[in-house]
C-alpha cells in the first residue's frame, strides 16, 4: 500500500502511444463546436465526413502503431495489439454507424453536432476500456463509453419508444455500473492493489487469498456488472427493450462496438489479472455462459420483430464468446477476439438492411418488411442471407471459422461440455436465422403501393417517421450492407489475414 | 475356343438376340413376322443344342465336363464369380430339351395368339423366358445360376401377368415373382453356407473341395443344401410353396405349357440332380426333398381330382408329375427323374396346346362343367389330348410308364422307408389315372355343349362379350389382349405341327429307356454323375417285373374308374362328392394352403405395413421425436419471451435474483 | 496429360457464377455447359485412375487455415472414384432434365444447384475432416434454397425441417471433428485434420466412443435411417423433381461414404463396440423402410422408403467391417444412385401422364400406349429390387455375404428385405403401368427430351449390370486396406 502511494509521480506521456484516443478525442470536441455552425451543409454534410474521417485517423494511427507494446500514463493504459485491433473494430463500427444514420432521423432530432460528439466519445471510452489496465480507469473508460450511449438510445426524441429504451438503458445501464465498481472496491481491498499486473502477482503467490470472501465477492459482483453491459443472461433484458426502441444505427452500433468493449475488458481483466483465481471464476462464468447461450437462441425463437430477433442473438453470441473468456487460455483469448472481429462483420452486414427497409417499407424492422427481398432487391437480398447464414454459423462465412475456433478452444481446455452447447444452440438459432432467410427468398414479394408510404395509417415505428419517405436512394447503406456482407464470405474462405492479427494480440497479452 | 463352347454360347445367345430383334423391330414386321422371328431363333438355338451335343459325344468320356468363361463378372475379395458355363452331359441334356419343347410350343404359338394385340411382345418375353432357362441350365457357377434362376421368375412374372389388364393376372404375376424371390433370397443364403467353407462359386470346384470341406451330415452343408431346397421348390411348385403355380394359369395358354409345364418348373429338378454331390454329403436333406416330393404328388392329385377349371386341373397334375421328379432326384435315382422329365415336358406340353385348342373352342371358357362332347368336333385335339393323356397317366407304351415306374423301381430299391414311397408313387399313379381321364371323359365325350354343335356345324364359337374367366369380369377388348377372337389347331397348320411332333415325341419318348433294353439316358448322362454312389443301381428282375404290371394295373384302373364314374353312369360324382362332402371341401379348397400362407404370412406383414404406416410414423417419429424436441423449445421460448415484460420492475427483479445466486455461489465457494 | 481434382471441384461453382452474371435465357445453357464438362473431367479421371494401387491418387494439399491445422487436401481412391462419377453424371443428367423445363429466376435455380455440386464433390474429395465438415455442411445451402423457393405447396416448413434436422447432426459432428483433431494432436501447435495424420495419432477409446457417435448421427440422419428419418416425408414431397433426384441419389451416399472414410479408419475401437448397434438400426431401416414402401401410395415416397431401405443394406455392408460388406457397400452406393435417379424421373412422367397426381391410386393403365417407357420402368424396376443379373444383386449379394460372415442371424433377417423389395417395387410397377386405367389416365410414349435423359441412364444401369468387376476391381484395393483396423479391432489378430 504505502509503497503504491509513494509511486506517484507525474507520468510522461508517450504521445505516440495515445494517439488514436487523443484523435477521436479531438474530433468529438471539433464535431462538437461545427454543430453550433448556422449552414445546414456544414452541419448535415461536414459533421459526420468529419467524424468519419476522425475514425479513419484514429484507425490509421491504431495500425501505425502496431507491434508497440508499452505501458501509457504509468500504466494507467495498456497499448499492445489487443488494444489496437478493438480500436480498429471500434473505428470500423463506428464509422458504419455514421454512415447508417446519414439520412436518418435520429441526427437530425438530436443535432448532428451533439449526435456525433456524443458517438465519438463513447468510442473513446471504449477505447480507454480495452486499454485499462487499472482498477480505476477501467471504470472510467465504462463510465465514458455508458452515458453517451444513454443519451444516444433517446436521440429519436419524437418517438416515444426511443425515449423509453434510453430511460430504461440508462436504469439498468448504471445498476450494472454500480454494481461494478462495488465489485472493483471489493477487488482492491482484497488484493491491495488497483494495477492489473499487481493484482495478478497478489494472487499468483496466495493460496488462502483465492477462497477469500472478500476477493471472491469482488469477483462474483465485478462479473454481474460486465454480465450488463455484455447482455449475459440472466441480466441481458435490458436488450431486447434497448435495441428495439433506439435508432436502429445506434443499435448496431451498440450491438456491435459496446459488446467488443465489454469483452475486451473481460478478457484483460480475468485472463490477466485473475488468471490465477481462474478456479473461483471459471466455473460460474461457464455456467453463465451455458445460460446465456440457451436463453438467448430460445427467446430469439418467436420474434418479429428483426431488432428484437437480432438482440437475442447478439445475447447468444455473447454466450458464445465468454465460452472464449472462460477457457483462459492464450487459445480462448484469441478465438474470442476473432469471434468479435466476425460477429462485427456479420451483424454491421443484417443491421444495414434493416435499416435500409426501414426506409424502403412501411413495416419498420418487422420480419415482413424482408418478404420478397430476395426479387426486388438483390444486393440488400444477399448481404442479409449471408449475415444470417454467418450467424447461424454455415461453413464458407466468416461465422463457420468462428465457432469453429471457439470450439477447438473449448475442446482443447477440457470444457466440451461447453462446445457442445454451443453447436446446440447454433441448432435452435437456425430456426429463427432460417425464417429471415425464408422471408427473403421464399415468400412472395407483395409490391409495396407507394401510396403505402404516405399513407398516415403507416404504424410509425423506428425509422418509419415521415422523413423516411423523402429517402430513396440510400447508397450508403446499400453500400455498408454490401461490404459487410462481401467481408463475411470473405473471412470465411481466406480468414488467414485475422488470424495472424489475432495471434498477435494473444502473445501481447502473453498468456500460457 | 472348341466348337462344344461356341456351340453352347450360341445356344444360349440365339433366343437373346431373338428378344432384342423382336423388341426392337418387332413392330416394324408384317403380320406374323415377330412369330416367325421368334421361332427360328429357337430353330437356331436348338440346333446348335444339337451341335453342342454331338461335339460332347466327340469328346472322352471324362473330359464330358467343359467349362466356358466369358469374363470377370464378380471376381473381388476372395469372391471368384465369373460369367462361366459348364457344359457336360446333364446341362446339354436341359438344353436339348428345352431349346425343342420351346422351339414347338413357339411354333404353336405363331397361330395361337394370331389376334392378341401383344403378339410382338409376346415373342420377345417368351424368347427372354428360353435365353434365362438356358442361362440357368448351363450356369458354370453359383452367381450365374442365381441369376438365371431369378431371370427365369422374372419372365414367367411377366408372361403370367401378360394380359395386365386383368387385375386376375397381375394378381397372380405379383404372387408368383414374390414368391420365386423368395425362393432366389434360400439360394442366395444356401450358396453363403456353403461358400463359407469351400471357398468358391464356381460349381465344379464346390464339388471337388465339398469332399474334404464337409464330413457327411455337416450341419452348415445340411442348412445350405436345405436352403437350396427352398430355391427349388419355390421354382418347382413344391408343397408349401407351390400356391402360385395354379394362379398362373393365368397367363396364354403357350406360357403355361412352356413355362408352367415343360420347362421352368422342372428347374428345381435340374438343380437337385445338379448339386448332388452335396446332397449325397447331406443326407438329411437329401431325405427332406424325398419326402416333400412324395407329398406334393399326393396334394396334387387329390385336388386334381376336384377342381373343375380345365389348365388348373393340368396345372396340379403337372405339381404331381414334377412331384415324382423331385422324389426321384432326392432319393438318388438321378437319371430316371432327368428322364421322367422329358417325357413329361413332352406329353404335358402337349396336353396344354391341345387344352388351348379346346379352350379356343369354348371361345375362352375353361370350366369342365361347361364341357363336353368335344370327340367329333375336334378330332385332332382330341387325338392328342389323349395321347398326352395315356402318356401321363402310365399306360404303356406311352412314354410316361417308362419314365414314371422307373423312378418307383429305384426307390423302391432303396428299401428302408423309402418303400412308404413307393406305395405312395402308385398311390399317385392312380390318382393321375383318374383325373387324367376325368377330363377327357368330361370334355371330348358325353352330350357335345351348344359350342361344340357350332363347331360341328363348321363355325368356331365367339362370345359376344368377352369375360374373364376366373371372375366373370368384362374385358376391355378395345385394348385387344387376350385377343378377341381365337385359333383351334384344326385350322391352324402350325398349331398342328407342333402338336403333331410332340404327340409322336410323347409316344416314342419312352423307348430311350427301356428296362433291360435301351439305356440311352443312363449312359449319356453318367459323366456327370460319376462321382455319384447312388447311380448305378440294378434291382432285382423280379422287383423289376412286379412294378411294370402294378403300374400298367394301377394306370388302367384310375381310367377304369374315371370311365365308371363319368361315362358309365353320370350323377355317380355328384353322390359321390355329397357323401364325401368334407373331403371334397379340402380338395376343392386346395387343402386351404392359400389360406395358411395369407394369414401366416401376407396379414402380418399388411398388418405391420399399416401399423408403421398409420401409427408409428406419426406418433413416434413425427410426435415424439419432432415434436418432442420442438415443443420443449417452443415452450423455453415462451417462458423468456413471458419474462420479458417491458417493465423495469420485473427486470430489476430477475437482476437480484441473478446476483444472489452468484453471490450465494461465490460464497459458497469462500 | 495431369488432371487436377481442384478443376473437377470448382468448375460446377464457376460456370455457376458464369450463369448467374448471364441473361436468364442463357442460364440453362451454360449451366448444363458446366456440368457436362465436369461429367466428361470425372470421366477422364475415372479412365486415368491406377486401380492398382489402393493409395489416394491426384493428391491436392495445402494449408488452407494453419491455425486450425486444416489443409486443403483433396484425394481419389477406390472409396470416392464412383461416388465422384455417380455425382458428376446425375447432376449432368438432372441439369438437362430442369434445362428443358422452365423455372422461375432460372439463373439463381442453376447457380444453386451448380453450388450443391461443388459441395457434394467437395465433400467425396475431401481429405482433411475439417474439410471434409465444411463441405458437408455447406451441401445443405443450396438444397434449403432450392426447396425453399421451387419447391412444392409446404416447402418452407418443409425446408426448414429438413435443414435442422440435418443440421443437428452437422453440427455435432463439428464438434465431434474439431475433438478428434484437438484430442489427436500432441500439442496446441502440431494440430492436423487431415485424415492420413489422423490415422496415425490413434484417440482414446473412451473419447472415440462419443465422437463416434456424434458423427454417426450427422450421416444416419443424412441418410435418412430409421428412426431419423422424420424430415423425409415432407422433404421429398415438397423438392422439385430434379433436386428430389439428387438428393435422395447422391446426398444420402455422402452419408455412407463418411462412415467409410471416417469412422471405421479413424475410430476402429468405437466403431467395432457400435457395430451391433449400426447393424440394428440398419436391419431396422430395412425392415421399416420396406414396409412403409408397400404401405403408402404416394410415388415420391415408395421411392423414398425404399431409399430408407436400401441405404439400410448399404450401412450393413459398411458395419459387417469386413472387405465383402465394404465392397458391397460401395457399389451398391453407386448402383442405388444410378437407379433411382431414373425412377423418380419416370416417376414423375408417370404423374404427368396421370393429370398430374402422384398418387398411384390415381394412375394405372400407362403401359397401353406407352412400350418404351414401360420397358425402361420394368428395367429400373428390376434393378430397384436388385434381382439377380442387375448390379445391385452383385452389391447386395457382397453386403449379405460380409454380413453373414459376421453376424450371421443378423444376414439373414435382412434377406427378408430382399423379399419385400420385390413386393414395394412390382407393386409400385404394376399400380402404374399395369391394371385397368386411372381417372385421368392418357397413356403417352415417351418422348424424345425426357428419353433424352432416361435412356442413357438406363444403358448404364445395363452396362454396369453386365460388367460389374469395372466398378469392383477399381475399388479392391482400398476398400481391404480400409476396412482392416476395425476389422482389427474386432476380432483382434484376423484382419483381411
Amino acid at each position: 500500500m504505502t509503497i503504491a502511494a509513494a509511486k506517484i509521480v507525474g507520468p510522461e506521456i508517450d504521445w505516440a502511444g495515445l494517439s488514436p484516443l487523443v484523435a477521436v478525442f479531438g474530433g468529438a470536441l471539433v464535431v462538437l463546436l461545427l454543430g453550433l455552425a448556422r449552414s445546414r451543409a456544414l452541419r448535415e454534410i461536414v459533421v459526420p465526413a468529419l467524424s468519419i474521417l476522425t475514425l479513419v485517423v484514429a484507425a490509421g494511427l491504431s495500425a501505425w502503431q502496431w507491434g508497440e507494446r508499452t505501458d501509457l500514463i504509468a500504466g494507467a493504459l495498456r497499448l499492445d495489439e489487443l488494444t489496437l485491433i478493438l480500436t480498429v473494430l471500434f473505428c470500423v463500427a463506428g464509422v458504419s454507424a455514421i454512415l447508417l444514420s446519414w439520412r436518418h432521423v435520429a441526427p437530425r432530432e438530436a443535432a448532428h453536432g451533439e449526435y456525433h460528439a456524443l458517438l465519438l466519445t463513447s468510442i473513446a471510452g471504449m477505447i480507454v476500456l480495452v486499454a485499462a489496465q487499472n482498477l480505476v480507469t477501467v471504470f472510467l473508460g465504462l463510465e465514458l463509453l455508458s452515458i453517451p450511449l444513454y443519451v444516444l438510445c433517446a436521440t429519436e426524441m419524437r418517438r416515444a419508444s426511443s425515449l423509453e429504451s434510453g430511460l430504461k438503458y440508462l436504469v439498468v445501464g448504471s445498476l450494472g455500473s454500480a454494481t461494478f465498481l462495488y465489485g472493483l472496491a471489493f477487488l482492491y481491498g482484497a488484493t491491495g492493489a488497483t494495477d492489473f499486473g499487481d493484482i495478478a502477482a497478489a494472487l499468483r503467490g496466495g493460496g488462502d487469498l483465492l477462497t477469500d470472501p472478500l476477493l471472491l465477492t469482488g469477483i462474483g459482483l465485478t462479473i454481474v456488472g460486465l454480465a450488463f453491459k455484455s447482455s449475459v443472461a440472466p441480466f441481458h433484458q435490458w436488450t431486447p427493450d434497448v435495441y428495439e426502441g433506439a435508432p436502429t444505427p445506434i443499435t448496431a452500433f451498440m450491438a456491435v462496438a459496446t459488446k467488443a468493449a465489454a469483452f475486451g475488458v473481460m478478457l484483460r481483466l480475468f485472463d490477466v489479472a485473475l488468471i490465477d483465481a481462474s478456479v473461483d471464476w471459471a466455473p460460474p462464468l461457464a455456467v453463465l455462459a451455458a445460460v446465456t447461450i440457451v436463453v438467448g437462441n430460445v427467446g430469439a425463437l418467436g420474434q418479429s420483430s428483426l431488432k428484437r430477433l437480432l438482440a437475442y442473438s447478439s445475447v447468444a453470441q455473447a454466450g458464445y464468446m465468454l465460452a472464449g473468456v472462460v477457457v483462459a487460455s492464450r487459445l480462448g483469448l484469441q478465438a474470442t477476439v476473432f469471434y468479435l472481429a466476425v460477429y462485427l462483420v456479420m451483424n454491421l452486414a443484417a443491421f444495414a438492411v434493416i435499416v435500409a427497409r426501414e426506409h424502403e417499407t412501411p413495416y419498420g424492422d418487422d420480419i415482413a418488411s424482408l418478404n420478397g427481398l430476395g426479387a426486388s432487391r438483390p444486393l440488400l437480398a444477399w448481404p442479409m442471407t449471408i449475415a444470417m447464414l454467418a450467424l447461424a454459423g454455415f461453413p464458407a462465412t466468416a461465422g463457420f471459422i468462428g465457432k469453429f475456433y471457439l470450439i477447438d478452444a473449448t475442446v482443447s481446455n477440457g470444457y466440451t461440455w461447453l462446445a457442445v452447447f454451443i453447436v446446440v444452440g447454433s441448432m435452435i438459432s437456425l430456426a429463427y436465422y432460417l425464417r429471415v432467410i425464408a422471408a427473403i427468398w421464399m415468400t412472395p414479394d407483395e409490391q409495396i403501393a407507394p401510396a403505402a408510404l404516405t399513407s398516415p395509417d403507416r404504424p410509425v415505428l423506428a425509422g418509419g417517421s415521415d422523413e423516411a419517405t423523402a429517402l430513396r436512394g440510400q447508397g450508403e447503406v446499400v453500400a455498408v450492407a454490401v461490404v459487410f456482407g462481401a467481408l463475411t464470405l470473405l473471412l470465411g474462405i481466406v480468414p488467414s489475414p485475422l488470424f495472424d492479427v489475432v495471434r498477435d494480440a494473444g502473445a501481447a497479452v502473453g498468456l500460457l | 475356343m472348341t466348337s462344344l463352347k461356341i456351340f453352347a454360347w450360341l445356344t444360349l445367345l440365339a433366343p437373346l438376340a431373338g428378344t432384342i430383334a423382336i423388341g426392337l423391330l418387332g413392330r416394324r414386321l408384317p403380320g406374323r413376322g415377330a412369330g416367325y422371328l421368334g421361332t427360328a431363333a429357337l430353330a437356331l438355338s436348338f440346333a446348335s443344342a444339337i451341335g453342342a451335343l454331338v461335339s460332347l459325344q466327340g469328346l472322352g468320356e471324362e473330359e464330358r465336363q467343359v467349362v466356358a468363361v466369358a469374363w470377370d463378372y464378380a471376381n473381388t475379395v476372395g469372391v471368384d464369380a465369373q460369367l462361366s458355363l459348364l457344359v457336360d452331359p446333364l446341362s446339354v441334356f436341359m438344353i436339348l430339351v428345352v431349346s425343342g419343347v420351346s422351339m414347338l410350343i413357339h411354333l404353336y404359338s405363331i397361330g395361337y395368339l394370331d389376334s392378341d394385340r401383344g403378339y410382338v411382345r409376346f415373342f420377345a418375353y417368351l424368347n427372354y423366358f428360353v435365353f434365362s432357362m438356358l442361362l440357368l441350365v448351363l450356369a458354370g457357377n453359383f452367381l450365374v445360376l442365381i441369376i438365371g434362376w431369378a431371370f427365369v421368375g422374372a419372365a414367367s412374372y411377366m408372361l403370367i401377368s401378360f394380359w395386365y389388364r386383368r387385375g386376375t393376372a397381375t394378381r397372380a404375376g405379383i404372387k408368383a415373382f414374390v414368391i420365386n424371390v423368395l425362393g432366389d433370397v434360400g439360394l442366395v443364403l444356401g450358396t453363403f453356407f456353403i461358400f463359407k467353407h469351400v471357398g468358391t462359386l464356381d460349381l465344379l470346384g464346390t464339388f471337388e473341395r465339398s469332399k474334404e470341406a464337409f464330413e457327411p451330415g455337416n450341419a452348415d452343408l445340411t442348412a445350405g443344401c436345405i436352403l437350396l431346397l427352398v430355391g427349388a421348390c419355390a421354382k418347382s411348385a413344391q408343397i408349401p410353396l407351390h400356391t402360385w403355380l395354379p394362379d398362373a394359369m393365368e397367363g396364354p395358354t403357350p406360357v403355361s405349357a412352356l413355362i408352367h409345364a415343360a420347362t421352368m418348373v422342372t428347374a428345381g429338378v435340374y438343380l437337385v440332380a445338379r448339386m448332388h454331390p452335396l446332397f449325397e454329403l447331406a443326407p438329411t436333406a437329401a431325405d427332406v426333398g424325398a419326402i416333400i416330393g412324395c407329398l406334393t404328388l399326393l396334394v396334387a392329385g387329390t385336388i386334381a381330382i376336384a377342381v373343375t377349371d380345365l389348365k388348373r386341373v393340368i396345372a396340379y397334375s403337372t405339381m404331381s408329375q414334377i412331384g415324382y421328379m423331385f422324389m426321384a432326384v432326392s432319393a438318388g435315382a438321378y437319371a430316371a427323374g432327368l428322364f421322367h422329365l422329358m417325357t413329361h415336358a413332352f406329353f404335358k406340353a402337349l396336353l396344354f396346346m391341345a387344352a388351348g385348342s379346346l379352350i379356343a373352342a369354348m371361345a375362352g371358357q375353361q370350366d369342365l362343367d361347361k364341357m363336353g362332347g368335344f370327340r367329333r368336333a375336334l378330332p385332332f385335339t382330341y387325338g392328342c389330348f389323349a395321347i398326352g393323356g395315356l402318356a401321363l397317366a402310365g399306360v404303356p407304351p406311352f412314354s410316361g410308364f417308362f419314365s414314371k415306374d422307373e423312378i418307383l423301381l429305384l426307390i423302391g430299391d432303396r428299401g428302408g422307408w423309402y418303400w412308404i414311397l413307393y406305395v405312395a408313387g402308385y398311390v399317385g399313379a392312380f390318382l393321375t389315372g383318374i383325373y387324367t381321364f376325368r377330363m377327357i371323359f368330361r370334355a371330348f365325350f358325353g352330350e357335345p355343349v351348344p359350342e361344340a354343335r357350332e363347331l360341328e356345324q363348321g363355325h368356331l364359337h365367339h362370345a359376344e362379350v368377352h369375360t374373364n374367366p376366373a371372375t366373370g369380369e368384362v374385358e376391355d377388348t378395345d385394348v385387344g389382349f387376350p385377343g378377341p377372337d381365337h385359333h383351334i389347331a384344326e385350322r391352324e397348320p402350325s398349331m398342328k405341327l407342333a402338336m403333331g411332333t410332340l404327340a409322336l415325341l410323347a409316344v416314342v419318348g419312352g423307348f430311350l429307356q427301356i428296362p433291360k433294353v435301351t439305356h440311352v439316358i443312363d449312359h449319356f448322362l453318367e459323366p456327370t454323375f460319376h462321382d455319384s454312389a447312388l447311380y448305378e443301381r440294378h434291382p432285382s428282375d423280379g422287383m423289376l417285373a412286379f412294378g411294370l404290371v402294378l403300374g400298367t394295373v394301377v394306370a388302367l384302373a384310375g381310367i377304369a374308374i374315371a370311365y365308371y364314374v363319368w361315362v358309365a353312369n353320370p350323377g355317380l360324382s355328384a353322390r359321390v362328392r355329397s357323401r364325401l362332402a368334407a373331403l371334397h371341401t379340402v380338395f376343392v379348397n386346395k387343402w386351404f394352403f392359400d389360406e395358411l400362407i395369407d394369414a401366416l404370412v401376407v396379414r402380418p406383414s399388411r398388418w405391420f405395413g399399416s401399423f408403421a404406416q398409420q401409427t408409428f410414423e406419426r406418433v413416434v417419429v413425427n410426435g415424439v421425436l419432432v415434436g418432442g424436441t420442438t415443443g420443449v423449445v417452443k415452450a423455453g421460448s415462451s417462458a423468456v419471451r413471458a419474462a420479458q415484460t417491458g417493465f423495469l420492475r420485473y427486470y430489476a427483479a430477475l437482476i437480484v435474483l441473478g446476483m444472489v445466486v452468484i453471490g450465494f455461489y461465490f460464497l459458497m465457494a469462500a | 496429360m495431369t488432371l487436377y481434382l481442384s478443376i473437377l471441384l470448382f468448375a460446377p461453382l464457376a460456370f455457376g457464377v458464369l450463369g448467374l452474371l448471364a441473361p436468364p435465357r442463357a442460364a440453362a445453357r451454360v449451366a448444363l455447359a458446366g456440368t457436362l464438362l465436369t461429367a466428361a473431367y470425372a470421366i477422364a479421371f475415372l479412365v486415368d485412375f491406377d486401380s492398382s494401387s489402393g493409395a489416394l491418387q491426384y493428391v491436392t494439399d495445402e494449408t488452407w487455415i494453419a491455425e486450425l491445422g486444416i489443409s486443403y487436401k483433396l484425394g481419389l481412391d477406390g472409396l470416392n472414384l464412383f461416388l465422384v462419377l455417380l455425382a458428376a453424371v446425375l447432376w449432368f443428367a438432372c441439369t438437362l432434365w430442369a434445362s428443358m423445363r422452365d423455372y422461375d429466376k432460372p439463373r439463381l435455380f442453376f447457380f444453386h444447384l451448380a453450388l450443391a455440386e461443388t459441395a457434394v464433390l467437395g465433400a467425396l474429395l475431401a481429405q482433411d475432416l475439417a474439410l471434409f465438415v465444411v463441405f458437408f455442411d455447406l451441401m445443405l445451402v443450396p438444397f434449403f434454397f432450392l426447396t425453399g423457393i421451387w419447391g412444392g405447396a409446404k416447402r418452407v416448413q418443409a425446408t426448414i425441417k429438413l435443414v435442422i434436422y440435418t443440421l443437428v447432426g452437422s453440427l455435432l459432428m463439428l464438434t465431434a471433428a474439431v475433438a478428434t483433431g484437438v484430442l489427436a494432436a500432441t500439442g496446441p501447435l502440431d494440430l492436423s485434420f487431415a485424415f492420413s495424420d489422423l490415422a496415425q495419432r490413434p484417440l482414446a477409446t473412451t473419447s472415440q466412443y462419443w465422437i463416434f457417435l456424434f458423427f454417426a448421427a450427422a450421416f444416419l440422419v443424412k441418410m435418412p435411417a430409421f428412426p431419423l428419418h422424420g424430415w423425409m416425408p415432407d422433404g421429398y414431397r415438397n423438392m422439385p423433381l430434379p433436386v428430389l433426384a439428387l438428393f435422395s441419389a447422391v446426398l444420402s451416399k455422402v452419408a455412407a461414404y463418411g462412415f467409410l472414410r471416417i469412422c471405421l479408419p479413424l475410430f476402429p475401437d468405437a466403431t467395432s463396440h457400435f457395430q451391433t448397434l449400426m447393424l440394428l438400426v440398419a436391419l431396422a431401416s430395412i425392415l421399416y423402410g420396406s414396409a412403409m414402401a408397400f404401405t403408402t401410395t404416394e410415388t415420391r415416397l415408395i421411392l423414398g422408403y425404399s431409399s430408407v431401405a436400401q441405404l439400410g443394406f448399404i450401412t450393413l455392408g459398411i458395419f459387417a467391417l469386413n472387405p465383402e460388406g465394404a465392397q458391397g457397400a460401395i457399389l451398391q452406393a453407386f448402383n442405388h444412385g444410378l437407379v433411382v435417379a431414373p425412377a423418380f424421373f419416370i416417376v414423375a412422367l408417370l404423374a404427368e401422364r396421370a393429370g398430374g397426381s402422384e398418387d398411384i391410386r390415381d394412375m394405372g393403365g400407362i403401359a397401353m400406349r406407352a412400350p418404351a417407357l414401360a420397358t425402361m420402368f420394368l428395367i429400373v424396376t428390376f434393378a430397384t429390387l436388385a434381382m439377380p443379373g442387375s448390379s445391385n444383386f452383385v452389391g447386395e449379394f457382397l453386403i449379405l455375404l460380409g454380413v453373414f460372415k459376421s453376424q450371421m442371424a443378423i444376414a439373414i433377417v435382412a434377406s427378408t428385405g430382399v423379399v419385400l423389395a420385390s413386393v414395394y417395387a412390382l407393386r409400385l410397377f404394376i399400380a402404374t403401368m399395369h391394371n385397368r386405367t386411372g381417372p385421368a389416365v392418357e397413356s403417352r410414349e415417351l418422348s424424345l427430351r425426357d428419353g433424352l435423359v432416361v435412356v442413357p441412364l438406363v444403358l448404364a444401369i445395363i452396362a454396369i449390370a453386365l460388367y460389374p468387376q469395372f466398378a469392383l476391381e477399381r475399388s479392391e484395393k482400398t476398400v481391404a486396406g480400409d476396412a482392416a483396423p476395425s476389422a482389427l479391432a474386432t476380432q483382434p489378430g484376423s484382419g483381411p
